[in-house]
Formats: C-alpha cells, structure tokens, sequence
C-alpha cells in the first residue's frame, strides 16, 4: 500500500477547506443530491441520469475543457484501456485509475489531486483474470463518515475513508477482505493464483456492499472445472460477510436439478461480472448472471444451468432468492447479461408497474415486474434450430419478449450483408458462404475445413448492449441503449487437444492451431506460450471486404424505448461513419448517411434534455482532426444538438454532476496510441 | 458545422499527440513505401503467433476485447499517426503480463508482420528498431493516389 507523505497531507488541507465550504448531509439517512453522482449508475437504480440542464442543446458546442488527468502513473505502466465512470460528493471527484486500479479522489472543481491509494498484490494482482483500472467504485456516508470502496485486480474488498484515501482499519482485515476467502469454495488451486476476480464496481445499498464474480475469457477454458462466482453481500462497517448467493446452486438448492449428471459440482464462471442494481426501498437486489463454463460449448453441463445467463432478484438483507427469470436456456452464445439491470416505475395500459428492464447483447430490452418477476409484456418461448455438435445438449426453445421489438440485430442472413455496391455484396456473400447462418439463437456448429467454419453470429459475444448497459429517464418513462447493430462474431468449434483443454470442444477454427485464447485484463505470462505452427490448411476468411463491415449499416445505434408502451420511439446511428468507408475508393460520391460504428464499449448518459455518448472509434474528417466527438442529443427526438472534440474515443461511460453552481460532463478517453485520461468539460465561466 | 468554432480552443488545449500528427505529416515515407522485408515480416509471423495471438487471434481480428490488429477500426485508430507511434504502444504495454520479454528487435519483426497482414507492401529494408527512426513513417490508411 502506498499513502501520501508529506507533501499528499499539504493537499488534503485543500480538500479540507473545500469540503468546509458545502453543506454535509447529517443524520444517519444520508440520500445523494440530484446534482451528485454517488454510484457507478448515478444511483443504484442504474438510470445513468441526472436532472440538471445548465449544459444543454443551446451551449453544447461552447464546452471546453475544465480540467482532465491522465492515469499513465497510477501503475507501472500506461493504460490504454481505462473504462472508469467517476463518483462526485461533496465536491469531491473519486475514480479508479491506471494500470494499477488506484483509488484516486480529485477536486471536482479543479481536478486537483487529493489523495491516491494503490495496493502492490504482487504475484496475486499478475495472476489475475481481469487487471487494469476496472470500472470503479463505491461511496458510503451515514452523514458522518464517508468510505469509499472498491475491489483490487486481485480480489480484495477494500475499505478507504473518503477524506484521506487510507484504509479503515475496523473494516475488515486492517481495511481490506480477502474475497477469495469464505466464498462457500475453496479457490483453486491457491489463494495467489486461483482464477477470481471482478473489475466492476462494488454497490453499497442501505449498509450492505455487494460483490460479483469474474473471470478470464471463457471461450476456450483449459478445463470444464472452475471456480464459480458467487454473489455476496458485507456489512460495510465492519466487513462482515452477511450473505453469500450460489449462482450455481449447491445440491439441495432449488435449480440444482437443471445441471444433469451433476454437473453443477464441477461447472465454474456462472458470475455476476458486471453491475448490481438496487431499490432499497423494496430491500431488493437485482443479478445479472454471465454464462456458465466455455461460452460456446455446453456438453459437459448438459440441461438448463441455472442462474446462468438468468436475472435473479435477491433479498438485500438475506441474498434470499426472490423470483429468476432465465433469459436464454443452456446458454451457448456468451450472451452474459452484461449490463445493470435498469429500474424504472412506469404506467402500462393504466397501471403503475415498479419494473426492471435489462438491455442484452441479443438486442432485447426484457422487462419484467420487479417485484413480482413476470414479465411486464409476455414472452413466448419460440422453437429455436437444434445443432449438430456432438455431445452438446440443446434447449429446444428460448424466450422471445413480445414488445418491445428488438433493438438491435441479433441473427445474419444475406439480406443482412454489405451491399454498397454489387461487387462489394458479391464479396461479402463469398464470405458468408464459408459459415452457417441464421436467426438469433442459431447454435454454434463445429469448424469444418471441408464445410463450414463455424456460425455467423452478431448479437453475441460483442453485440447489442455489453457492459455500458443503458440509461434511464425516470421522468419520460424512456430507457436510452447503445447497441453494435454489426459486430459479426463467428462461433466455430473444434475439438479440443487434451494437452490443450479437458473440454470435448471449444472456440476455434478448422485448420487453425487449437489454443487457449486470452483476453486484456489477463495476465498471459501465467501460461506458458504455445508452440508455434504455421497457418497452412486454415480455412480462415476475413470478416470484413477491403476492411468494410461485413454487415449492413448502421454499424452502432442508439436507441429510444419507451417502457410504458414497449415502442421503440426513436433509434439513429450513433458514431461517426467509419474513416474506411468515407475513404474507400468505390463509394466516393455515393451519399452514404451515417453508418455510425460497430463498438462495443459505447455508454449513454441523459440529463433533463439531452442524451450523450461519445464515439468509440477514432476518425478523421474534414471537419474534425483524427480523434473522436461527444455528441448530444435531443433526447425526444434524437437528433444531434451538439458535438465537443475528444482526442481519443470514449472508454468509459461519461457522468456529469454540478459544484458551485457548474455543471460538468466527466468522460474516461484511452485506446490506440492514447493512454487513459478523465476529462472533465464544463461552460465557459465568462458565459 | 456544429463544432467548427470550438476546435481552436479544445484542440489548442489538447495533448500533444495532435501537434505530433500535424508535424509527421511533413515527413516523407509511408507504410506504403516498401518499408519492411518479407523476411522480416516472417520473423514477425513466428514471433506474433508464439507471443501476440493468444490474444489478438491468429488472424489479428482481436476478441473478448483485444484490440484488432487489421481492419477498418484499427487502420483509423492509426491513420495519421506514425509506425513509431505504433511501436511505442507496443513496447509499453506489450506483452501483457510479460512486458519487457521481447528485444526492440522483435518488436519491429512483429510490426513488419503487421504491416504486412494489412497488405501494405514489402521493400528491400528492414524496418529499423530505433522508435525516432520509425517516428519517420507516416501510418496512411489509405493508399496515396499515383502523383
């Protein structure tokens, strides 16, 4: 652990005057400002929205930057991956940061630095599954004291008090609880290197912290054994741990009878890796849970599998299971349900109806009553295409919701391909030709030199919503998603080396080499490099014509739902068009409407009229240099109102808050040759 | 023009990455300039598939959130900057969880395995290991038209 010295304590006194001047909330209800943003979400209700307007259509293009800070020195080394959504109370900035994962707390005025915290976990931080600087953390006030909470790369709850950056020592182990400990499993093979940990934000509700569970990559585990992520609940006073939810049930527990032949004993993942959602005032926890082990493969957990890819609603108080509802049955997509469930009190055909609505990687908004569990508009479990893989266990049929439609394309046909020109579709279809195609819910199939290479799927893996989820607007009753409307992912499989993997089949292509692939956030020195082999056999096609998407536009979209109704009420591309379409010879002069782009990581924010996400690709235009916009939208009707210049595509989903009658947009920048960077835009004072 | 007006004030106050664009534009060779070999970009292949693709795939499209290494995404994030600015990104941070493993050599022998994947040309040099002599290359994404 790292502390300031001396010279760190000069400017806590700075910070001190500043949280002198603003008024603190006393009293043991301490409740957020409508003008801060206490949670990852904004609130635990995940709405990412905050009612404040002295930024708005009229002024958008007059923001200028109020103060930004680049994380390249919380670690060792840069980041260029920073996905972070800060906090802001009482006039303070709290953020996760660089390579690291340091806490950071910054004046929310200034960005003055006012205290890091980093733990060095040595061996356990380079052997864990997802490092970097996570997504962020968690504030907690009872009016007096405030904590700020976050969990390590490797997998340690830690406890700070929020006005020095130095662990409370009542908490826990001397501040800190090890989370691979007392988790109802021994994580194997050992503390330092057993596969666990988490880069989402930790939730605080009323006095309980909730964690998930993540892990490496699953499309090609070296085994059908894991660890499992279970959920638990701490008392955020002491570190206490209150409760624990077995996403795979222990025998005994209801749905442990959908893992046939005991499956359920050996089958790991299953976690919840993104964000929690909370009404406090219902004492309810809302889960989304991630896909079971091997993404793609399910031979060795024949049956349902639950919670796998299902919402669960929790007990606060117990982690009590309430009411599940599983949203895809033996999941074979990796369509984790990868984003906060949104909480939204709403009016259907007259009624007030207190829902949960998640986005999903399959383009379907589910909306269900949440306290009740049943869907707010019915879904029909429609029969789906049984596969052929030998060994896997298919679930015949999957839950369709009714309304609203789906908002992003989830299954590929040839209508579905690029077709600019005649020439570009006959390529494309080449392409296709190589893979099984199909509706949402098409099953992988095995990789074949000698037929096809697997299933053109989007929707999936990278598709629709992921981990940004979407936003809410709790007075006009829309919820606002991002979706890739054309992240092609082909799922092929191959069988499995068993020097390579104790799995029948996992991800792969025929005639490549079979190998454990990784994702970032990994620690790839942990295994041992594979032999290298030549290409010579491989079937591989690239998925793209001359670098075009293989898909049709609109590459991104966002989209307008309005959950009274189940309607989509507006949807437009978001993004600039991609500079390889503006640039590609034989579409010059052709009047192609904005594509928008096929990223994934895109997050909204909305205010009192506007919606805002940035771009999640670099372009160069003639109006702009090589970099990328945040744009605003009128958020009824979706048309752009306004765009400020980012100089690296937005990583991690923006936030806004007000301090001293100011209104600022936090944003987290970073790929390419750009290292991670917080910036923070405001109107110009003069003005 | 909803943004004209604000690039002189966001742009002037923006890192130095853009002024650095601005000025390697005057620079005289491009990736499509014959700036690696074919030998060198097989090193590249043995070097990239042993040490980058468990990652970003053997056919460079990424995955799970690794960066893809060919197409359209990657030729813009690039475009305009340089192949020393590419080779830098790669020396910080690469490989991940083994950073430092791979010479300033090998390093080159991957980008050269790079370029050509994304089909720019071969020549009859070597792309050279000093970061200020690749800061020299222009990335264009896009083939310059016959002059």
């Amino acid at each position: 652990m790292f502390q300031w010295n001396k010279k760190g304590l000069v400017r806590w006194c700075v910070m001190g005057s500043v949280l002198a001047a603003l008024p603190m909330v006393a009293g043991a209800q301490w409740k957020a400002k409508d003008t801060e943003w206490a949670s990852y979400g904004a609130d635990l209700a995940g709405t990412r929205y905050r009612p404040l307007d002295q930024i708005n259509a009229a002024n958008f293009n007059d923001l200028e930057i109020a103060w930004r800070i680049k994380t390249d020195n919380f670690g060792n080394r840069p980041e260029y991956k920073l996905e972070g959504t800060p906090l802001m109370v009482n006039g303070v900035v709290y953020a996760t940061a660089g390579s690291r994962r340091a806490a950071i707390a910054l004046d929310a005025v200034t960005g003055e630095l006012l205290w890091v915290h980093g733990e060095h976990e040595g061996a356990r931080g380079g052997a864990a599954p997802r490092q970097l600087s996570g997504r962020g953390l968690a504030y907690w006030s009872d009016g007096k004291e405030e904590r700020i909470l976050y969990v390590t790369p490797g997998y340690q709850l830690i406890c700070l008090d929020a006005k020095t950056g130095l662990r409370v020592a009542t908490f826990g182990n001397k501040g800190a609880v090890d989370l691979k400990l007392n988790d109802d499993q021994e994580i194997l093979p050992d503390l330092a290197t057993g596969e666990i940990g988490i880069q989402s934000a930790p939730v605080v509700a009323k006095d309980t912290v909730i964690v998930g569970a993540a892990f490496r990559e699953g499309m090609t585990p070296k085994s059908m054994r894991n660890n499992k992520g279970y959920v638990r609940g701490f008392d955020v006073r002491t570190g206490k741990r209150l409760w624990i939810f077995h996403t795979i049930p222990k025998q005994g527990e209801f749905g442990y009878d959908t893992w046939l032949n005991g499956s359920a004993e050996y089958t790991g993942n299953t976690g919840v890796w993104t964000q929690v959602t909370v009404d406090e005032e219902l004492g309810l926890v809302y889960l989304p849970v991630e896909s079971p082990t091997n993404d793609f493969y399910g031979g060795h957990r024949p049956g349902n599998n639950l919670f796998g890819e299902s919402l669960v609603c929790v007990d606060l108080k117990t982690g009590q299971r309430k009411w599940h509802y599983q949203l895809v049955h033996h999941p074979l997509w990796d369509m984790d349900i990868s984003s906060a469930p949104i909480l939204a009190d709403v009016t259907v055909d007259g009624k007030p109806v207190k829902a949960v609505a998640q986005p999903s990687k399959q383009g379907f908004l589910y909306v269900f009553d949440r306290v009740t569990g049943k869907p707010v508009w019915p879904f029909e479990e429609k029969q789906v295409e049984v596969g052929t893989v030998p060994g896997e266990w298919y679930s015949p049929t999957q839950p369709i919701p009714s309304k609203p439609p789906a908002y992003s394309r989830n299954g590929v046909s040839l209508d579905d391909l690029v077709d600019f020109t005649p020439e570009i579709n006959a390529r494309a279809k080449a392409i296709a030709s190589k893979y099984h195609l199909g509706p949402v819910y098409t099953p992988p199939s095995e990789s074949k030199i000698d037929g096809t290479l697997g299933t053109l799927t989007t929707g999936t893996a990278s598709g629709g919503t992921n981990w940004p989820g979407g936003s809410y607007d709790p007075e006009t009753h829309m919820v606002y998603a991002f979706a890739c409307n054309a992240c092609a992912e082909p799922i092929g499989l191959v069988r499995a080396p068993k020097e390579v993997s104790d799995m029948n089949y996992i991800a792969g292509t025929a005639g490549e080499e079979v190998k454990i692939l990784r994702g970032p956030g990994e620690n790839a020195g942990a295994d041992s490099p594979m032999p290298a082999k030549k290409r010579a056999g491989s079937g591989y096609v690239a998925l793209n014509v001359d670098g075009l998407p293989l898909l049709k536009p609109p590459y991104g979209t966002i989209s307008a739902i309005n959950l009274d109704k189940g309607e989509i009420v507006w949807q437009i591309a978001h993004g600039e068009t991609p500079d390889v379409v503006r640039n590609y010879p034989a579409l010059k002069g052709m009047n192609i409407p904005r594509t928008g782009q096929e990223t994934y990581n895109t997050g909204t924010l909305v205010t009192k009229t506007l919606v805002i996400a940035g771009d999640g690709q670099i372009t160069t235009t003639s109006e702009h240099p090589r970099g990328a916009m945040l744009r605003a939208y009128d958020k009824k009707s979706g048309k752009e109102v306004g765009a400020v210049y980012m100089p690296a595509p937005q990583s991690g989903s923006p936030m806004t808050y007000m301090v001293n009658g100011k209104q600022y947009i936090v944003v987290a920048v970073s790929g390419g040759a750009y290292s991670g960077e917080y910036i923070a835009y405001s109107l110009p004072s003069s003005e | 023009m909803l943004i004209a007006d604000l690039y002189g004030e966001v742009l002037a106050r923006a890192t130095g990455r853009t002024a650095r664009a601005q000025e390697t534009a005057s620079t005289s060779r491009s990736v499509w300039d014959g700036v690696y070999t074919e030998e060198q970009a097989k090193r590249g292949e043995e070097l990239y598939r042993r040490e980058c693709a468990s990652c970003h795939g053997d056919t460079l499209v990424g995955g799970g959130g690794a960066a893809p290494l060919t197409g359209g995404a990657f030729l813009s994030n690039w475009n305009g900057l340089t192949v020393g600015d590419l080779f830098d990104r790669i020396r910080k941070t690469m490989p991940q969880g083994s950073l430092g493993k791979l010479t300033k050599q090998q390093d080159a022998d991957i980008l050269a395995y790079l370029l050509s994947f994304n089909k720019f040309p071969a020549g009859k040099t070597e792309l050279q290991k000093q970061v200020e002599f690749l800061r020299e290359i222009r990335f264009e994404a896009t083939k310059p038209e016959a002059k």
